[in-house]
């Protein structure tokens, strides 16, 4: 993908403004969902916790965390990446950014009227569709126009040939409004009749992930594991056919969760089938992405080479936890939770770190200012994911035991899931402490003046790390 | 992937054909289920909600109880939900067809509640007032559901809690469910899908040497 331009040109500075306050914001989305989700695990731990403050309810507190973290964190940080990405493929400077700024400030307000609607009561309970009713439209309409520069940079694009990141990239941006606008359709303005809501609220939530959030990251891992090593993608050719088995397929696993529910039969069967299927699909990202694995020096392309990771391992668990004998005991378990966190905390935002920590000192013309930091981020991110996942997913183990014997009673599966937990929640409060690190890092880095002659730094690229080691 | 207008298509058609095949394709089969009508009970199942316990259903909803509590029955032999005592045969999918806002739930931290307006005691509505004030276990109290006031010259209200120990309310005070709750509780024991339709009957499979 290397071009003859110089590593940092006007399509990095020009979107600057941009970049920088959709990445402001998604920090900032990211911290308050980790807070939220630090007392939504106390609230597990100690049920009495915030019992009396009804905008907090147990069931009302997964809403803010959820809301939180997919719409401020993945939606501003997943926008910022897939522009960026989409500018300097397309060669030329992003074009209609003023879209993406009211865009932005729109798609935040959003999120922040959901969260306060959430706490008067008026959310829905469909899972990541969590907002109210009002705010969905506006932010719908607003991530319609922050696509508008992503867009018109892969229309406009000056080379004939496309890449796999600008593929995901443009159809992470093109499908979200689409899938986003059918269910609200479909759940909350023309509801439809009796156990159809459910299959076509998982139909949204799988949805959301596979031609959402999933492609969003693969855009990211797609650009900046060849960008960084600097050597071509192995099988490259391969790439297409793992992309397209993603969009086509992705949405099949809509009944994933309905398994043994009352639903037709063939809605969980095809989605069992279709877990299955995808595998091919994570074959194509392993075999293209390997590279990731063996590339040393980078602490950038370290974070992605765990997301890359995370996102083939919960591939794989999907398959096999999709099985009609697996879903049988882990079904309504802790091992959803786990498989969430695994995709989201892990796949999606440990490559998103990664690309933090490359575009910015790029945008902004401007290293990192502390080494420590980012070391620091980095180990934080690695204990807490693992600590959170593999927490969630042993509880999940030791609940789906527990509820297959009728004779264990709810209080007993919860004192045998707590130390579990406890551990989940330490994973959760090192995420919290390193992400906190990230932003802190980040506005020190947009306080300090751009130095003029930080541009060379990114000439070369062993050199281009200078900014991340 | 050099024809911009064939790209958009395909990912337009991609969305598309799942989304027709899961929802729509479901729907066509679902989409005009009946209720089943009874002539030996000269009933129609499901029965309806009353008013107060669809304005239940929204509580349920907005409070997010479903975040703990399933509302599905699984077959018998699938799980332990027979054995815990939550249903005798499986939820169906008429078991939902007047719900306004189905319920299904995504985690059972706390027990399913497909059946709980069936249960015999300890369910009334006086045990489910009892628990939503005090809350057990891992479940946590709703307190602000309830009112404490004044009794005053007034005759105690028939709905009072009958509270013992120390969460007894103080002298001349009592603690009374507001609208919300009881309307949680209507909805709550009205939950029930102890009907047997002919599709959630269990398929025998046919033992060797038997004809059926």
């Amino acid at each position: 993908m290397a071009s003859a331009s110089p590593e940092v040109s006007e399509v990095d500075s020009s979107a600057r403004g941009t970049i920088n306050f959709l990445l402001l914001s998604a920090l900032l989305w990211l911290v308050a969902s980790g807070v939220l989700a630090l007392l939504h695990f106390v609230q597990t731990l100690s049920p009495a916790f915030l019992a009396d403050c009804p905008a907090f309810t147990y069931g009302r507190m997964r809403g803010h965390v959820e809301t939180a973290f997919i719409y401020g964190w993945i939606g501003n940080a997943g926008f910022a990446i897939a522009l960026w990405i989409l500018g300097r493929l397309g060669g030329s400077p992003l074009r209609s950014l003023n879209w993406a700024i009211v865009g932005t400030l729109f798609w935040n307000l959003g999120v922040l009227l959901g969260l306060v609607g959430i706490a008067l009561g008026d959310g829905t309970a469909t899972p990541f569709l969590r907002v109210p009713e009002y705010v969905q439209l506006l932010l719908l309409v607003s991530s319609g126009a922050i696509a508008v520069p992503g867009i018109l940079a892969w229309t406009g694009r000056n080379r004939a040939r496309t890449f796999a990141a600008q593929w995901y990239a443009v159809a992470a941006l093109f499908l979200f409004p689409w899938v986003f606008s059918v269910a609200q359709l479909m759940l909350v303005h023309f509801p439809v009749r009796g156990v159809l809501q459910a299959i076509a609220a998982g139909w949204f939530a799988q949805s959301v992930w596979t031609l959402w959030i999933a492609p969003l990251a693969l855009a990211a891992a797609y650009y900046l594991v060849p960008k960084i090593t600097g050597r071509i993608i192995p099988n490259y050719d391969f790439s297409s056919l793992g992309f397209w088995t993603l969009l086509v397929v992705g949405g099949w696993t809509g009944g994933r969760h309905l398994i043994g529910g009352p639903v037709p039969v063939w809605v969980a069967t095809i989605a069992i089938v279709a877990c299955a299927t995808l595998v091919f699909h994570y074959i194509v990202v392993a075999l293209n992405l390997r590279r990731v694995f063996s590339a040393r020096g980078s602490t950038a392309l370290r974070f992605v080479a765990f997301g890359v990771a995370a996102y083939l391992v919960g591939g794989l668990a999907d398959a096999v936890t999709s099985l009609r004998g697996v879903a049988k005991l882990l079904q309504f378990t802790w091992m959803t939770q786990a498989h969430t966190q695994l995709a989201l905390s892990g796949a999606f935002t440990l490559i998103a770190f990664g690309a933090i920590y490359f575009l910015v000192p790029r945008i902004a013309n401007q290293p990192w200012p502390s080494t420590a930091l980012i070391r620091a981020h980095f180990a934080a991110s690695l204990i807490g994911t693992l600590g959170l996942v593999a927490g969630l997913a042993v509880a999940g183990f030791a609940q789906g035991g527990a509820l297959a014997d009728a004779s264990v009673s709810f209080a007993d599966i919860a004192a045998k899931t707590r130390p579990w937990l406890l551990l989940a929640t330490a994973g959760q409060a090192v995420l919290l402490l390193g992400n906190t690190a990230l932003l802190f890092h980040f506005v020190r880095l947009l306080a300090t003046k751009p130095a003029a002659t930080a541009a060379p730094l990114f000439r070369e690229p062993a050199a281009m790390e200078a900014s991340a080691t | 992937m050099r024809n911009g207008f064939l790209f958009f298509l395909g990912l337009f058609g991609s969305a598309l054909l799942a989304w027709a095949g899961i929802v729509l394709g479901s729907h066509a089969q679902l989409g005009d289920l009946r209720p089943h009508v009874d002539e030996t009970e000269g009933k129609a199942f499901p029965l309806r909600h009353s008013g107060i316990s669809q304005q239940g259903q929204l509580v349920y909803d907005d409070l997010g109880c479903a975040t703990c509590h399933t509302q599905q029955v699984r077959r018998p032999g699938f799980g332990s939900d027979k054995e815990r005592g939550w249903g005798d045969h499986q939820s169906v999918a008429r078991d939902y067809i007047f719900e306004m806002r189905v319920q299904l739930g995504e985690s059972r931290l706390g027990p399913d509640l497909a059946n709980l307006g069936a249960r015999k005691a300890p369910y009334d509505a006086e045990d489910l007032y009892n628990l939503l004030y005090t809350g057990a276990g891992a479940m946590p109290a709703y307190k602000f559901l309830f009112e404490e006031r004044a009794i005053a010259d007034r005759q105690p209200s028939d709905h009072a809690l009958r509270l013992t120990g120390n969460l007894a309310p103080a002298a001349g005070t009592e603690i009374v469910p507001t609208p919300r709750a009881r309307a949680l509780v209507a909805y709550l024991l009205s939950l029930n899908h102890t009907y047997e339709y002919p599709e959630a009957r269990p398929v025998e499979p046919a033992k060797e040497g038997e004809h059926k």
